[in-house]
């Protein structure tokens, strides 16, 4: 077998040029979980029975079914019954297939990263011990202002190490919205491949590609890290801890 | 100035609190002692609303509430009129002493920045701490932090600061610091209720002195009284085992059999104990 080095120069350009799609598949979709993930978590630790039963059995749901299902339970099944609700419930001639199939990869990744970070917000909120709150209530703060100022700040520096985590798998997962017909990485990869049967190559290239993209987003996470837990340092006094 | 009338408070099926009053005047020191389990820092923590009490009232100044009925707003305004100190500090982790002892002032209260700066660093300088504004919790020994939230409830000029047990968190070297801290605040006139277990504060600092015994107040008095003639049988019987343990700690001769794998590192607050510890790990 013999690996055609020209070949891959020319996929990684193709490669490259599909970064600002993976990239984009996992911003927008952090932002999208993000904010519900958050409220998701405060839900379920207001401890009310229906809501946080819910919640239960949505992040176990999400969490228990393959993603490769979810991408073909709502690529091809979600677009034909939108499409028969609105031609025959509605009787309108919208075209629901004409949808950027982008959006269809937004939703299923939100719906699993909104899963995954309602539960590390929840564990982090609870790294927070309880006993700072009611000091917050005690000098006069109310609950709102108890938990924007005190508990919340905290909380996302506990959480930052395991959204970092969430981030780097929601990045390589992303690589599965060629299923949907989305051209990143690997779909443009892959495609290049398919011309010559050159997949070898292919893999590599984007092998590489996503090792990269993952390594810069856990070096920006740790940085973060670093710069946001300030408070948690001691005088380094002792030369061996560090 | 403060008055609670008749509190009750329940844990599920355990009763904590079976009726108690509680009158505090301007000025006052009053120190509540009692064996584990008999209540008082249940009644510390449902002055301040920390805990809802199931029965009683409250009066503060010109706030009359029913335990049961109290508002959000009113709640607040309770608590905007006294400081608590805790056992276990709790400082905010994420601030800085200086932050901490402002927080109450610009967040709750509205306090200029400026101002709310000029007063917490004054707070700060009262109890001792007026080299370590920018140090957080976390680089501070026990003593310090507990000095931080001593400042941290003076800061805001309350009316009472309550004290829950703010020194049994702490190394017995540290608790001398902490301790001398409250004496001069009461001996500049404020006024406190301190539930405690140190004697010797009660006896020297307390204007009065309550005795608490399963869930009542089983004795009230001057701490001269209490302490010499006691004229409860609990409370006798409380006061020789709590100084008796004083005295045979004082006097013990009894020390184990050396061990010479065990090493025992006695310095005081801030030498360095734990830093050590850490840098043998």
């Amino acid at each position: 077998m013999e690996i055609e080095l020209g070949f891959m120069w020319e996929t990684f350009l193709v490669a490259l040029s599909g970064i600002p799609v993976t990239l984009k598949l996992t911003f927008v979709t952090l932002l999208i979980s993000t904010p519900l993930a958050f409220f998701m978590a405060l839900g379920k630790l207001m401890d009310h029975k229906i809501s946080s039963k819910v919640i239960g059995f949505y992040v176990s749901f999400v969490r228990g079914t393959p993603i490769v299902l979810q991408i073909l339970f709502f690529y091809s099944l979600l677009p034909t019954a939108l499409n028969y609700f609105f031609k025959n419930v509605l009787h309108s001639g919208y075209n629901v297939f004409a949808w950027n199939p982008i959006i269809y990869a937004y939703t299923v990744f939100s719906l699993n990263t909104i899963a995954v970070l309602s539960e590390v917000f929840r564990s982090a909120l609870l790294t927070v011990n309880a006993g700072q709150l009611e000091a917050a209530m005690s000098i006069g703060e109310t609950k709102f202002q108890a938990y924007t100022r005190i508990i919340i700040p905290q909380a996302l520096v506990a959480a930052l190490p395991n959204i970092g985590n969430t981030t780097v798998s929601l990045l390589k997962n992303t690589s599965l919205a060629y299923m949907m017909t989305v051209k990143d990485i690997t779909a443009l990869a892959k495609i290049e491949a398919a011309i010559g049967y050159n997949y070898i190559e292919a893999y590599l290239v984007i092998l590489m590609i996503y090792v990269l993209l993952c390594t810069v987003v856990q070096l920006i996470f740790r940085f973060a890290e670093n710069v946001l837990s300030v408070y948690k340092k001691r005088i380094e006094v002792i030369p061996c801890l560090k | 100035m403060l008055k609670i009338t008749n509190i009750h408070k329940s844990f599920g099926n355990n009763q904590i609190l079976k009726g108690v009053d509680l009158e505090v005047n301007k000025g006052e020191v009053i120190v509540v002692l009692g064996p584990s389990g008999s209540g008082k820092t249940t009644m510390l923590r449902c002055i301040n609303f920390l805990e809802r009490a199931d029965q009683g009232s409250i009066e503060f100044d010109d706030i009359k509430t029913d335990f049961r009925v109290a508002s959000q707003k009113t709640i607040r305004d309770i608590r905007k009129k006294s400081g608590f100190v805790f056992q276990n500090y709790n400082l905010f982790a994420n601030k800085t002493a200086l932050e901490n002892v402002m927080e109450g002032l610009t967040v709750a209260r509205g306090v200029p920045r400026k101002e709310a700066e000029e007063r917490a660093k004054n707070a700060l300088d009262r109890v001792g701490l007026k080299n370590r504004y920018d140090y957080y919790p976390s680089q501070l020994s026990g003593g310090q932090q507990q000095r931080v939230g001593i400042a941290r409830a003076v800061a805001l000029n309350p009316e009472v600061i309550l004290f829950d047990e703010p020194t049994s968190a702490l190394d017995p070297e540290l608790v001398g610091e902490v301790l001398n801290v409250m004496k001069d605040l009461a001996e500049s006139g404020a006024t406190m209720v301190v539930v405690t277990h140190e004697m010797d504060f009660a006896r020297d600092v307390a204007s009065k002195v309550i005795f608490m015994d399963k869930g009542v107040i089983v004795e009230e008095g001057a701490p001269e009284e209490i302490f010499t003639h006691p004229k409860e049988e609990r409370t006798a019987q409380f006061l020789k085992r709590i100084l008796k343990e004083d005295y045979r700690a004082d006097q013990d001769s009894d020390f184990p059999e050396r061990d010479e794998s065990l090493l025992a590192k006695v310095f005081g607050g801030g030498s360095g104990k734990k830093t050590y510890n850490w840098g043998v790990c």
